[in-house]
């Protein structure tokens, strides 16, 4: 029992500086990287729950059934922002490759359509701009518009934070921020938005396809 | 001028700050809510609810950005160095300051944690001395139905808002010394986890302006109906939600990523991984509460209305509206495993301080390591024994009934193995042992309760009786309460370097114990009688159908309630112990109980850094009575 | 001086021990876990269970607490001495010994628990139904057969009896302390609780749900009578409500409002 674990060799553990005032040991870029990725998966973990547990709620109110909706707009919200995922995948594959132009280029492009998205859903499924398209679905008529507005209100403020990431991002990124070694600003807003879109994957079929739709 | 001065420095203050931008939030919020309804065109501009519930985001937000929580994200969004700085934030205050600011080192956060919670069981506990005295004689004493309902569900969120935040406590200053691990993988993120409790407690604190009547567990439909005070409920409790989730993913983080070298997993001290069973439900289960409190609010009248919880007929006369029972889904979904956050720390306290104490090693180190996250996912599995008498489906509750006395097993694992480590060792009984085997009596009692309401049929008779009452005092006492206390009592002279004094420990105990199992047996012994939970009012003779008819229930609640008094009593000796002895204590030097858990290794109280050279852990955490088993090497190289 | 933690009298005494606490404890728990009169058919199986479990309880308590004791007694630490206990580690087959037992303990009672539900639920033939609405804070009662409807509970000795439960407005529960069973009312569905008073008496329903105000007073008042009592209330309860048996079959449930929705 007493033998003396040999110390994991690298990983920045060597530490020699003993000053008694100062930090014992500053994590380094590499560390704190690892801790970051960490972190950002565990939230997603978390809020897998979240997003689990608004399913549940919508197959045990609506069971087989679905509110009649327009699957032409369904179909184009989604597509919009799987676009806006690809966009967001080429914006970071363009920092590594140096073309910062192009990274903030497509990092806008990402998140202009993140606002498409959000615009289609807030004009057709929310009917908040009844000027331009009447919805038929309200949050407190009935258990259909109920969960709607829930699940699309709980997703759209993902999509909303999401976009406000990319811009402080961008806007870091304009003022010569990130590098392809050191871009974990970049990486985390990109993965964070696809999980987003992973969410709407399936967000999509519960609300648009599965069950019979039923009019009331 | 001498008064400008001092109001300066009242400002300097991070609390007060926070509690100054907490105030403006909600004024903030407040306007905005009419500012909206004015454009909207309303009639009525002003409307309480809304109001409360923007205002109590806007507020919280308020009271983070007030007392600099979010200044380092800040700064980085605008593109800042935000280099990290340890150490106090601001050189030259006194000490005092830094637990009333934001402050990175985890063993400050360990400390606002701990005492924040103390703070709220003992207000917790003080609106439970206060309904006790009018339930110890039957019929309406001083107070109101209303007021009654109110302050018991008071009593269970203020409560249970001590559990979480002394859990943060315990975790927040030990994970990191018990893995040599010099902060926490996220110290900004801690600290933001810790502030957020505290515009929670206001917003719970506040709700006690209005009457909300439905108990901790707020079903709806009742809670749907009523005063804003709920609102306030639903959003503290939410903040509350946040805080779990965030603290929860930092200590996993810490855990996976900061140990020392040799300091494999299954070298860590117990007590870490009754943390990590912790975390990983408060981490996922957490969502759940939040989403429940979340679409209670949306359903409220004032708000939005959304039909979730309440049945709406068509013209047909067809449902197309929602259901009560799927409320209780989702609260239990995560209140159940939520009581095993209340307890697991504390078994791991228990585990920990046991072989301290026999002098031997724990037995079954890994068994009880693993038993933890066993009970953490069977606690997923069994969140419909509480809904025995709900609308739902009897296929379901024989599965519930089935997969809850399971949990049982690796409970069982746990005293056994307790059990196994005290056999044959040198025991001694300082007070933090004391407390320890009280917390095995106390918490084997609630665990045993627990299968008799496990069991469809008898849980028929049981469900919302004294009996559910006592059961579940006994599991949070045994579990938590007690070994909270022994871990404040043996941590106490690591923390402030001094020694308790030992005979008003050993007084707070002697008082303790007894009253709280007259308390808890009392509780299950009018329950099984027949007396119902939650009401102001009781039958004393309970229809004289009992086997007794002298009016025994009145006797009992008496003792209840006398009970509840020494316990509060006792308490307060424990307050004055630990802040006397922080003054006059004996100095109790680096290691008084010869521990061989890191922390211990190093002085007391535990200098700002407290491992200025990486720790190599060569042993096993446990080997007492083994002189030949080094646990550390000087960590030079 | 000192024996081995492992000598075999340590635990024939504690064994001992265990037996004795274990009988104690179960007594005391009858005393202190006094339970109502037992008037109906589901009470005799729920006490029998309850009273499987005390038995439970005892055993595992005196075990757990006995040795408990017997090691604070016998393997305290004398004055002065400072050694250390003796070093083992664990022991994998009392391990699995102390997980497997518990589970034979868990199947045993979860067969019994299963057996027991199954009794206290089932359906019977010749069912009195009786519609109950709830709401806050009183209890409604309509007989579908005849159309009587009353604010007593009034039910025939020895003859099962049917729930049909409905809220008004918020969640109830329906208990008869010397029924034992008990099912909650929830707005717009309709819950079912079955149960077969066996002693002629009065008792009093109340709420078990946390429904608000005066929910501690949500109580009615029940009668089980004999057939005769029974037939001659009903008649009186139509007399009052300006009816007669005839013409009550084509009566419904005299609460229009009630959600008649199920689902
Ligand atoms: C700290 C929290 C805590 C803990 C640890 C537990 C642990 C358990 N609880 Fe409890 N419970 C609560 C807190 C807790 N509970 C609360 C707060 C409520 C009420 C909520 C409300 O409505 O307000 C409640 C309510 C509650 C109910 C619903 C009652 C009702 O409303 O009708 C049920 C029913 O099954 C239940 C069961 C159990 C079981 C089986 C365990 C098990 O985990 C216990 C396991 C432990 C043991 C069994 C003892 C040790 C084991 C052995 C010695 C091995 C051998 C044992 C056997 C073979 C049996 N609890
Ligand atoms: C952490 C959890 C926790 C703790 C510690 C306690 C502690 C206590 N509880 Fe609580 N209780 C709950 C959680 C807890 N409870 C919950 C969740 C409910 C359910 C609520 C619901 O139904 O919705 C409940 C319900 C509940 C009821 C049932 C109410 C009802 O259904 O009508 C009762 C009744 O006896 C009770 C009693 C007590 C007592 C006497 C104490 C005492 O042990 C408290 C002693 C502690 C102190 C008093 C504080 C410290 C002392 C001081 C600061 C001294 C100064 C103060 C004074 C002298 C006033 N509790
Ligand atoms: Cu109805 Cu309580
Ligand atoms: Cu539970």
């Amino acid at each position: 029992m007493a033998v003396a674990n040999p110390v994991a060799p690298g990983a920045g553990h060597v530490e020699s500086a003993h000053s008694e005032a100062a930090h014992g040991h500053v994590p380094t870029y590499a560390e704190t990287l690892a801790n970051n990725r960490l972190g950002l998966w565990l939230f997603f973990i978390s809020e897998a729950f979240l997003f689990g547990g608004l399913l549940a709620v919508r197959f045990y109110l609506w069971g087989g059934t679905r509110p009649e909706v327009s699957q032409f707009i369904g179909l184009l919200v989604t597509s919009v922002l799987l676009l806006s995922s690809i966009s967001m995948y080429t914006a970071e594959a363009a920092l590594e490759n140096g073309n910062r132009r192009l990274f903030l280029t497509l990092l806008l492009v990402t998140a202009f359509l993140g606002l498409v998205f959000l615009g289609g859903v807030m004009i057709f499924e929310w009917g908040l701009f009844p000027s331009l398209y009447e919805g038929h679905l309200t949050p407190w008529g009935d258990k259909y518009g109920a969960v709607v507005f829930l699940m699309t209100g709980m997703h759209a403020i993902h999509v909303i934070s999401g976009i406000i990431f990319i811009l402080i991002v961008w806007n870091l990124g304009r003022k010569g921020h990130f590098s392809p070694s050191r871009k974990w600003g970049v990486e985390s807003a990109a993965i964070y938005w696809h999980y987003v879109d992973l969410v709407w994957i399936f967000f999509y079929p519960a609300i648009y396809l599965i069950g019979t739709a039923v009019t009331h | 001028m001498a008064d400008n001065e001092q109001r300066m420095s009242l400002l300097s203050i991070g609390l007060v700050r926070g509690l100054v931008g907490q105030f403006a939030g909600i004024l903030l919020g407040f306007a905005l809510v009419v500012l909206i309804r004015a454009l909207a065109g309303y009639d009525e501009v002003w409307s309480t609810e809304p109001a409360w519930v923007v205002g109590a985001i806007l507020g919280a937000l308020g009271f983070l950005i007030a007392i600099g929580a979010m200044s380092d994200w800040f700064s980085w969004w605008r593109g800042g160095e935000t280099p990290f700085v340890h150490g106090p934030r601001h050189p030259g205050r006194p000490t005092w300051a830094r637990y009333f600011d934001v402050d990175y080192n985890h063993k400050v956060i360990g400390i606002q944690y701990g005492v924040t919670g103390l703070i709220m069981l003992c207000i917790g506990g003080s609106f439970a001395v206060i309904f006790r005295s009018e339930l110890a004689r039957s019929g309406l004493q001083f107070l109101q139905p209303a007021t009654y309902n109110t302050f018991i569900g008071m009593h269970g969120w203020a409560a249970l808002f001590g559990i979480f935040i002394g859990i943060g406590g315990m975790a927040n200053y030990l994970v990191p010394l018990m893995i040599g691990a010099d902060d926490m993988a996220f110290p900004r993120l801690n600290s933001f986890a810790f502030w957020i409790n505290v515009p929670a407690i206001v917003l719970l604190l506040i709700s006690l302006y209005y009457t909300w009547d439905a108990g901790w567990t707020v079903y709806p439909p009742l809670s749907l109906k009523g005063s804003p005070g709920f609102q306030l409920v639903f959003w503290s409790i939410f903040l509350l939600g946040f805080s779990s989730i965030l603290g929860s993913l930092n200590l996993v983080a810490t855990m996976l990523r900061m140990r020392s070298p040799g300091m494999s997993l299954f070298r860590m001290p117990i007590f870490c991984w009754a943390m990590m069973a912790t975390s990983l439900i408060q981490l996922t289960a957490t969502q759940l509460i939040a989403m429940s409190f979340l679409m209670l609010s949306l359903a409220r009248e004032a708000t939005l209305a959304m039909p979730f919880f309440v049945p709406v007929l068509n013209a047909a006369g067809v449902n197309i509206g929602g259901d009560p029972t799927l409320f209780q889904h989702t609260f239990w979904f995560y209140s159940h495993p939520a009581v095993y956050v209340w307890v697991l720390p504390g078994l791991g306290i228990i585990s920990e301080l046991l072989p301290v104490f026999a002098r031997k090693p724990l037995f079954g180190y890994r068994w009880i390591a693993i038993s933890s996250l066993a009970i953490a996912l069977v606690g997923f599995l069994v969140w419909g024994h509480h809904m025995f008498t709900s609308a739902y489906s009897p296929n379901l509750r024989v599965w519930f009934m089935v997969s809850t006395l399971l949990v049982a097993v690796p409970t069982g694992v746990k005293f056994f193995s307790w059990l196994g480590t005290i056999w044959g060792g040198k025991l001694s009984f300082p007070t933090p042992m004391l407390f320890t085997l009280g917390a095995i009596s106390v918490f084997l009692l609630g665990g045993l309760s627990g299968p008799v309401l496990a069991t469809v049929a008898t849980d028929l008779h049981l469900q919302d009786t004294y009996f559910v009452i006592g059961h579940f005092h006994a599991t949070i006492f045994g579990g938590f309460v007690f070994p909270f206390f022994a871990a404040i009592y043996y941590w106490f002279p690591k923390i402030t370097g001094r020694m308790y004094n030992e005979q008003l420990g050993k007084l707070h105990f002697w008082l303790m114990l007894p009253a709280f199992w007259l308390m808890s047996v009392g509780q299950m012994s009018v329950g099984v009688a027949g007396m119902r939970r939650r009401i102001v009012d009781y039958d004393p003779l309970l229809g004289g159908m009992t086997r007794f008819n002298l009016g025994f229930v009145e006797i009992v609640q008496i003792l209840i309630t006398i009970s509840a008094f020494v316990i509060a009593f006792s308490i307060l000796i424990m307050i004055y112990n630990l802040f006397h002895s922080a003054e006059v204590g004996r100095v109790a030097g680096a290691n008084p109980w010869r521990s061989r858990s890191p922390e211990w290794q190093i002085p007391s109280p535990i200098p700002e850094q407290s491992y200025p050279r990486p720790l190599h852990v060569v042993g096993e955490p446990y080997d007492y009575g083994l002189a030949t088993s080094p646990r550390f090497v000087a960590g030079d190289d | 001086m000192q024996r081995s933690s492992t000598d075999k009298r340590h635990f024939i005494i504690a064994g001992v021990l265990v037996v004795v606490v274990s009988l104690a404890l179960y007594a005391l728990l009858y005393v202190a876990l006094p339970l109502p009169l037992q008037a109906s058919t589901q009470a005799a199986t729920i006490d029998w269970v309850f009273q499987a479990h005390m038995i439970l309880l005892s055993v595992l308590f005196a075990l757990v607490v006995v040795f408990m004791m017997y090691a604070v007694v016998v393997f305290r630490r004398k004055d002065g001495d400072s050694s250390e206990g003796e070093h083992f580690e664990g022991n994998t087959p009392l391990e699995i010994a102390w997980t497997v037992l518990p589970l034979i303990a868990v199947v045993i009672f979860g067969y019994i628990g299963v057996t027991s539900l199954r009794t206290v639920t089932a359906a019977q033939e010749n069912e009195v139904v009786v519609d109950v609405e709830g709401f806050q804070w009183a209890w409604a009662f309509t007989y579908p057969d005849t159309g009587a409807a009353s604010a007593d509970l009034v039910l025939p000795v020895n003859q099962p009896a049917r729930m049909e439960m409905t809220s008004r407005d918020v969640i109830h529960s329906f208990w008869v302390p010397e029924f034992r069973v008990k099912q909650d009312a929830v707005p717009g569905q309709t819950t079912v609780l079955r149960f077969t008073p066996t002693v002629e008496g009065e008792y009093t329903l109340v709420c078990a749900e946390l429904c608000g105000l005066t929910h501690y007073n949500m109580i009615a008042k029940v009668k089980i009578v004999s057939q005769e009592e029974y037939a001659q209330w009903q008649q009186v309860q139509l007399a009052a409500m300006g009816k007669t048996a005839a013409t009550a079959g084509s009566i419904d449930v005299a609460q229009g409002d009630a959600p008649a929705v199920d689902n």
